[in-house]
């Protein structure tokens, strides 16, 4: 749990506690801009039903029940859609084996909370007698617990089927807390916990808006990655979110708080497919720097760099391509072959520190970190192949075709070729197929141009004796190395243009095609001198955020 | 640009980005003002230098420990058959031999523990080593009978009377590719207890030949190392203020290769698994920047033997059984072996000559007096 997400918590307690959560503005908040809610023409996309992350769920029980709950559980693989695993979250369903692992945490995450250790300080009331049921009791707390994480107030006969359950379980165990266990267990199991419902209303043009409650989830699950808080909750209860000046006064106020970095670290994560270091390995032998702990580092290293350039400083998005500004751990300097003062006793976790590559250094940009050269690199080389696709289909939103059946990568992959000694070689030889030669010719010199990069992401010079030849064009624009290339990058009016459709995209849950709106979006995003914040809050106060088609009749019938 | 040079360069400049006004001090510590090429090094294997080869023990090796405790119960008197009936009872689980061995010292007739004292055990006249070569240096410049000649230098009359008088111990037995069974276990013990070991080797260009200044240090934290155990390259340590580890020689690169002669004093603080200081008198030294950015050195001298000794005897009898082999009979080689610095009126040499051989690995090094806070969580 990041010390932000705990710092939230313990000062501002837990959403149980009914505490008003911190929403102070802190020194390092963004300043947003105040564009006015985007208001053009926007054709609505279809109502879509999330499945909760495995991240959400988490900070779903941390922000409700505290940071000390353990959750006990694995997750299900989540699926990518569009590039992105919150849009694959609104195409999936639970499985037996992952119903299985849910109901294990759900009672685990109950059993915590009614524990001795626990009680006096989650549950609000206590029992008439810890022996026998108490509905008055259990009503209060679910109907605390309850709004939270149903992220709406509870329906009378919900309540009662919850009270019902700790009732029966109560009297059958003589345990009162038992029974408030397995009623709690019952809610963290629910399809609506676990599945982000929208509930709509009809509007007169044939559309259909999020109820306010629905909105507030919108909100707070796009800003920051878990439910809404008990104010946001209250604006819904009392009809605020009805207005856009309600919603933008609740914009303002999410933004301002520290948690706005949970939603823009899950985000990049999301959008950079750090998911994929879960299954990642290199070679020991020929890449015996690489580890566990350095691939969490490097997820790290770019998720700090991007919210210290975008968050903290408001910083431009293009310059995360160019920026010489990161974080290090020693870890990562031993990769990147600088020096890392850290001054932690031994057997302490790494600390992070503030660094800055010099500007002839080689390095710059997250293009060069770790995070995106050992992330798309088979375990025993660089593949300038699956950089130069990562590049195009991750930051420009370009969709590279899918190599024909029955290719030979034997030379591509043999990079002890006496003849091939470096990959340009060898990809010239495996592209003068002609099958193969469309989609390289637009890839490969991207991923040509970091071949300075290992496999594992530190940096080199020579392959197998010779000069690395790292020169090319993107789209026209000509580079000779990492650096350039990154200034490309930069330049490219498809990189902007790619962060605001995968973040509406993100926001939503589906693939917005919705032309209008994202134009006008890239059009304020632009204005605005390519801020993140500004764009998050142009997103989230737009109209088309909160609007959905009409069902299709299918979908109504099923329903 | 290859990468050694990158990573001098990326020390250079990047220290001063990441320090800002403490890079004056930064260059002060690991790059002297005149020079221009400086490398820093962390220690990644030490070991003493062993040189073992077939026939070098007359009649083979020492006994395995089994059999040897057999041999030492008969020299405190026990007939064979008490012997065997012992030894039949340990097939059976029983510990007669091993509480006899614990306490094989006599005083006054009494059994005790013998490791402390080790005199106090009948010496069990291990045998030592004949052979022709090994490693170190002609430390008293004389080219005795027990003088080696070293395998690579092809130096004569070198002192090494360490690795005679260990050198059919069992555990001791090995080479620089062979790692010796105990120091390959020591280092596992030391890399993860011990603050690394610095070195730096500074001149005007240490690709060419000329004077250099080798600094030895010790860090204030341990090796950092890789998932197989190796020493990580390019870590970041902070050199340890306390002057107790730190050596400064004037040395000469000659094709590679660093001699330093007469260095004096070799002091580094080191670990009680070993000895808690490496105290070597009357050092030299021969370092050799290798291709691959690595180092290796050999460094010999005069070390106190009783340090050595309580360094294998401090863990007692279950390390002795284990690891080491029989430890009074270590002391006895020791004192037999030792060749330096006669007591004026015993006569008995305090010190022995030895040679410890080490590799390192490319570091980052920074005073410790250079802090800068972390970034926060």
């Amino acid at each position: 749990m990041s010390l932000s997400r705990t710092l939230s918590v313990f000062l501002g307690c837990t959403a149980l506690m009914a505490c008003a959560p911190a929403a102070k503005q802190t020194a390092t908040a963004p300043a947003v801009a105040k564009a006015p809610a985007q208001t053009a023409a926007f054709t609505p996309g279809e109502m879509v039903m999330r499945r909760l992350s495995g991240e959400q769920y988490q900070n779903i029980v941390a922000d409700v029940f505290g940071p000390s709950i353990e959750l006990g559980g694995r997750f299900e693989p989540d699926l990518r859609v569009g590039g992105l695993l919150a849009v694959g979250a609104g195409t999936v369903s639970i499985t037996a084996v992952g119903m299985e692992q849910f109901d294990a945490m759900a009672r685990n995450i109950a059993t915590q909370v009614v524990s001795d250790k626990n009680r006096a300080l989650m549950i609000p009331c206590k029992p008439a007698d810890v022996k026998a049921a108490d509905d008055a009791c259990v009503g209060i707390f679910m109907t605390r617990v309850g709004e939270l994480l149903y992220r709406r107030p509870l329906t009378e006969a919900e309540l009662k089927s919850y009270i019902g359950v700790a009732h029966l379980a109560a009297d059958a165990t003589k345990d009162f807390y038992a029974g408030l266990s397995t009623s709690l267990a019952a809610m963290l199991s629910s399809p609506k916990f676990l599945f982000r419902q929208e509930l709509v209303t009809a509007n007169t043009d044939g559309t259909y808006s999020l109820d306010a409650y629905s909105k507030a989830s919108q909100l707070s699950f796009f800003l920051w990655n878990s439910i809404p808080d008990l104010p946001l909750l209250a604006a819904a209860r009392k009809g605020e979110l009805g207005t856009r000046a309600g919603v933008a006064k609740q914009v303002d106020r999410m933004m301002a708080s520290p948690r706005l970095e949970h939603g823009v670290r899950a985000f990049f994560t999301d959008n950079f497919g750090f998911d994929e270091f879960n299954g990642l390995t290199k070679d020991a032998v020929l890449f015996p720097k690489f580890s566990a702990q350095a691939a969490n580092d490097a997820q790290e290293q770019t998720l700090r760099t991007i919210v210290d350039l975008l968050l903290k400083n408001r910083g431009d998005y293009r310059d995360i391509f160019t920026t010489k500004k990161t974080f290090l751990t020693q870890e990562l300097g031993a990769i990147y072959q600088v020096p890392v003062v850290d001054e932690s006793p031994n057997g302490a976790p790494d600390a992070w520190l503030p660094f800055e590559f010099a500007k002839d250094d080689p390095r710059g940009g997250i293009l060069t970190q770790m995070s995106f050269t050992s992330l798309h690199s088979p375990p025993g080389r660089g593949s300038p192949t699956l950089r130069g696709k990562a590049l195009r289909e991750v930051l420009l939103c370009q969709k590279v075709p899918a190599p024909p059946a029955a290719v030979k990568f034997d030379i591509v992959q043999d990079t002890n070729n006496p003849v091939y000694k470096t990959a340009r070689d060898r990809l010239n030889a495996h592209a003068s197929n002609p099958v193969c030669a469309g989609c390289h010719k637009i890839i490969d010199p991207l991923g040509l141009a970091l071949e300075n990069f290992d496999g594992a992401g530190a940096f080199r010079t020579t392959e197998q004796g010779v000069k690395i030849d790292t020169s090319g064009a993107l789209d026209g624009v000509k580079f000779t190395g990492a650096a350039e290339l990154g200034k490309a990058v930069h330049d490219n009016p498809a990189t902007t243009a790619c962060l605001v459709n995968r973040l509406t995209s993100y926001a939503v849950g589906r693939e917005v095609k919705d032309t209008a709106w994202l134009e006008a979006l890239k059009t304020s995003f632009a204005a605005t001198g390519y801020r993140l914040p500004d764009l998050m809050h142009a997103i989230a106060t737009s109209d088309a955020f909160f609007t959905v088609a009409a069902p299709k009749t299918q979908t109504a019938s099923a329903q | 640009m290859a990468v050694g040079q990158i990573s001098k360069s990326l020390f250079q400049r990047q220290f001063l980005t990441v320090l800002g006004g403490a890079a004056v001090a930064a260059a002060t510590f690991s790059v002297p003002a005149q020079a221009a090429d400086s490398r820093n090094f962390v220690v990644g294997w030490f070991t003493h230098a062993t040189d073992s080869k077939d026939g070098d023990c007359p009649g083979g090796v020492n006994p395995d420990i089994t059999i040897q405790y057999m041999k030492n119960l008969a020299l405190l008197g026990y007939t064979p058959a008490q012997i065997e009936a012992m030894a039949k009872k340990e097939l059976d689980g029983g510990d007669e031999i091993a509480e006899a061995m614990r306490l094989r010292g006599r005083v006054d007739g009494k059994p005790i523990e013998p490791f402390t004292y080790p005199e106090t055990a009948i010496d069990p006249k291990l045998v030592s080593g004949i052979g022709k070569t090994g490693y170190g240096f002609d430390l008293d410049g004389k080219d005795g009978p027990n003088g080696y000649e070293d395998p690579l230098t092809h130096q004569k009359g070198v002192d090494n009377e360490m690795f005679r008088a260990l050198g059919c111990m069992r555990t001791f037995r090995g080479s620089l590719q062979g790692r010796p069974t105990y120091w390959a276990w020591a280092w596992g013990q030391l890399l993860d207890s011990q603050p690394a070991w610095l070195v730096n080797v500074t001149g005007e260009d240490l690709t060419k030949d000329g004077e250099v200044t080798v600094t030895f240090d010790r860090a204030l934290t341990h090796l950092r190392v890789n998932a197989d155990g190796n020493p990580r390259e390019d870590s970041t340590y902070r050199a340890d203020p306390d002057p107790r580890s730190h050596n400064v020689y004037k040395g000469v690169l000659k094709n590679g290769e660093i001699t330093i002669k007469d260095a004096g004093q070799f002091r580094m603080l080191q670990n009680p698994l070993v000895a808690p200081e490496l105290n070597l008198s009357r050092a030299q030294l021969r370092l050799t920047l290798k291709k691959d950015g690595t180092l290796s050195a050999f460094v010999g001298g005069y070390q106190p033997w009783r340090d050595v000794y309580l360094s294998f005897a401090g863990p007692g009898p279950a390390y002795e059984a284990c690891v080491t082999g029989d430890i009074p009979g270590i002391y006895y080689l020791l004192k037999r072996h030792a060749d330096g610095d006669p007591d004026p009126k015993t006569g008995q040499n305090a010190t022995i000559s030895t040679t410890y051989y080490m590799e390192a690995v490319r570091a980052f090094v920074v005073p410790a007096a250079l802090q800068i806070k972390p970034a926060g969580n």
